[in-house]
């Protein structure tokens, strides 16, 4: 507990600093910062609960069109409407699982791709709202406390607090009676039952905070975009990224998702830059690798490491 | 003795199939009910489907005479049911103790009272020294009482224990054998499935004998060990 606090404290001094020592690379940082939030939102389900959608871009979508939407037509403050996206997130996950979450097998990860699905074809086809297929635009943003939101640096100490948030949240659940219910439900639900958990109940709750958790960070990244179009939101890309980072980072683990967003976002830039055309496939390999050989991921493995070598010692002694 | 549990005239079809039918049995506090049978008699069956882990086909259930018959398994637990699974099944990316904390924080929702209780129960059936251990490196005869202190960690009014003492060596089961006595000495209801005769007959109470679904004797073990029927149900007939 002490050391991931450490770990919060650490993750938020080196942020703070961030934009006065790297002031050119914001934009990247925000996308590391807002990935290894929704990664870590996404591994509440799907690495501690063992439920992996593939639909997370749903949730991305829904805070950013509720952001922009809520600005460019009603002129309500990003704030309100991250709040309403979280509810209504909250309130779509349940819904959700509420249809799926009796069925075992792959079936609800398969379910989740049509969730961003069809809220793509409504975005795209709703265009008194949602402005079809060309999207919305933010051309104005209050000015709470005269912070220009529209300025990279505010943008990024946005992300900075969505990814702290997100990591003291997991912090504290990965401790809590709730937290064991995730896991006993993701070892084994007939053991979970014989303990009193209540399977389907508790894959509801993990279900919608991860999926209000992911809404404001997409009501963040709405204002980040400044423009939001249906085929790049609501894209099954997304999805698969968001699940693809906390995989390879470690599922399951309090950083794993985070130092995925770090592996990959990063190394993502680093490739597309060094590597042109070719950054996809490097992408592909590292993919590969990681489920090859290291299947619980970069964090997952490094813990299983550590504490297998703790009692060996003991054993030994 | 006053029931604390009672199950009447239960009857699972799996299909066409009807393994079991019309089997009745009732439990008081202190109790311990054995349910033998050869393989294949309907015993973990009529165990699943009194503990709500295998639909009924018809039948009623009674827990302190309020009637369960309609309530899922987890519900079940939380009124009073514990039990273990016959194949072990710990949560193996876990430790010891947090195979315990999950079942102990059905009662108490403090983590440091709960770690309490874990303990406590852990002490109790001698796995208190394991507790740091991941739950997958336990040996048989470890596992099976981590099954039992995850059932007993819910704080039980009847147990359920399906053949925990299968494949244990001749100490493990003598303490195995001590120890469900002293369960049924605290005024724990025991219903125990289980194969080893010596455990049954020194054990239990009362013992319903199962064969192909069916209840075709029930007694003391020293009456059901003599029945022609239950002799002719394990060794046939020529």
């Amino acid at each position: 507990m002490t050391k991931h606090l450490i770990g919060l404290g650490v993750l938020l001094a080196v942020g703070i600093a961030y934009p006065a020592i790297f002031p050119n690379n914001l934009t990247i940082a925000i996308s590391v910062l807002l990935f290894a939030g929704w990664a870590t939102s996404w591994d509440l389900l799907g690495g501690w609960n063992g439920q992996v959608s593939l639909g997370h871009a749903s949730f991305v979508g829904l805070g950013a069109y509720l952001v922009a939407i809520g600005q460019s037509q009603f002129g309500l403050a990003p704030w309100w409407t991250m709040a309403m996206a979280a509810a209504v997130a909250a309130v779509l996950a349940y819904l959700w699982g509420w249809l799926t979450f009796s069925l075992r097998g792959p079936y609800f990860s398969l379910s989740t791709i049509a969730v961003a699905e069809i809220l793509r074809l409504v975005a795209i086809n709703e265009e008194w709202l949602t402005g079809g297929a060309t999207g919305v635009f933010i051309a104005t943003l209050p000015e709470p406390f005269g912070v220009d939101l529209f300025s990279r640096t505010a943008q990024f100490y946005m992300a900075l607090a969505f990814a702290a948030v997100v990591i003291a949240t997991i912090i504290v659940i990965s401790r809590a009676r709730f937290g064991y219910q995730l896991r006993a439900v993701r070892e084994d639900e007939d053991s979970a039952m014989a303990a009193g958990i209540d399977p389907t109940a508790t894959k509801l709750k993990a279900f919608m905070l991860s999926a209000a958790l992911t809404s404001i960070g997409g009501g963040i990244y709405g204002i980040v975009l400044a423009f939001i179009e249906p085929h790049v939101i609501f894209a099954l890309l997304l999805s698969v990224q968001i699940a693809l980072t906390a995989i390879i980072g470690g599922r399951g683990t309090i950083w794993g998702p985070a130092v995925g967003a770090l592996v990959l976002i990063g190394a993502g830039e680093i490739f597309r830059t060094t590597f042109a055309e070719a950054n996809m496939l490097i992408y592909g390999i590292l993919i590969l690798v990681v489920v090859l050989f290291v299947p619980r991921g970069i964090v997952g493995e490094l813990a299983r490491r550590h504490i297998r070598r703790l009692y060996a010692k003991r054993a030994q002694g | 003795m006053p029931n604390v549990l009672r199950a009447d005239g239960i009857t699972v079809k799996f299909g066409g199939v009807t393994a079991v039918n019309n089997v009745s049995l009732s439990l008081g506090s202190g109790e311990i009910l054995g349910l033998i049978g050869p393989n294949g008699a309907g015993k973990t069956t009529l165990f699943n489907a009194v503990t709500g882990f295998a639909p009924m086909h018809s039948g009623r259930i009674t827990l302190l005479d309020k009637d369960i018959t309609a309530l899922p398994a987890f519900k079940r637990t939380r009124l009073g049911f514990g039990r273990t699974f016959q194949t072990e099944r710990p949560f193996e990316e876990l430790t010891v103790l947090e195979n315990v904390l999950i079942a102990a924080f059905l009662t108490v929702g403090r983590r440091s009272e709960a770690e309490r209780l874990a303990m406590s129960v852990l002490e109790q059936v001698g796995l208190a020294d394991r507790a740091r251990q991941p739950a997958l490196d336990l040996n048989l005869a470890r596992r099976r009482r981590l099954e039992l202190a995850k059932a007993l960690a819910v704080k039980p009014k009847v147990i359920f224990l399906d053949e925990i003492m299968a494949g244990l060596n001749p100490p493990a089961l003598r303490e195995m054998i001590a120890f469900v006595r002293s369960l049924s000495g605290q005024g724990l209801a025991v219903l125990m499935v289980e194969h080893i005769m010596e455990a049954i007959i020194e054990l239990s109470d009362h013992v319903i004998v199962l064969a192909s679904g069916e209840k075709i004797a029930e007694g003391t073990p020293h009456q059901v060990t003599r029945n022609e029927r239950v002799i002719e149900a394990y060794l046939g007939t020529d």
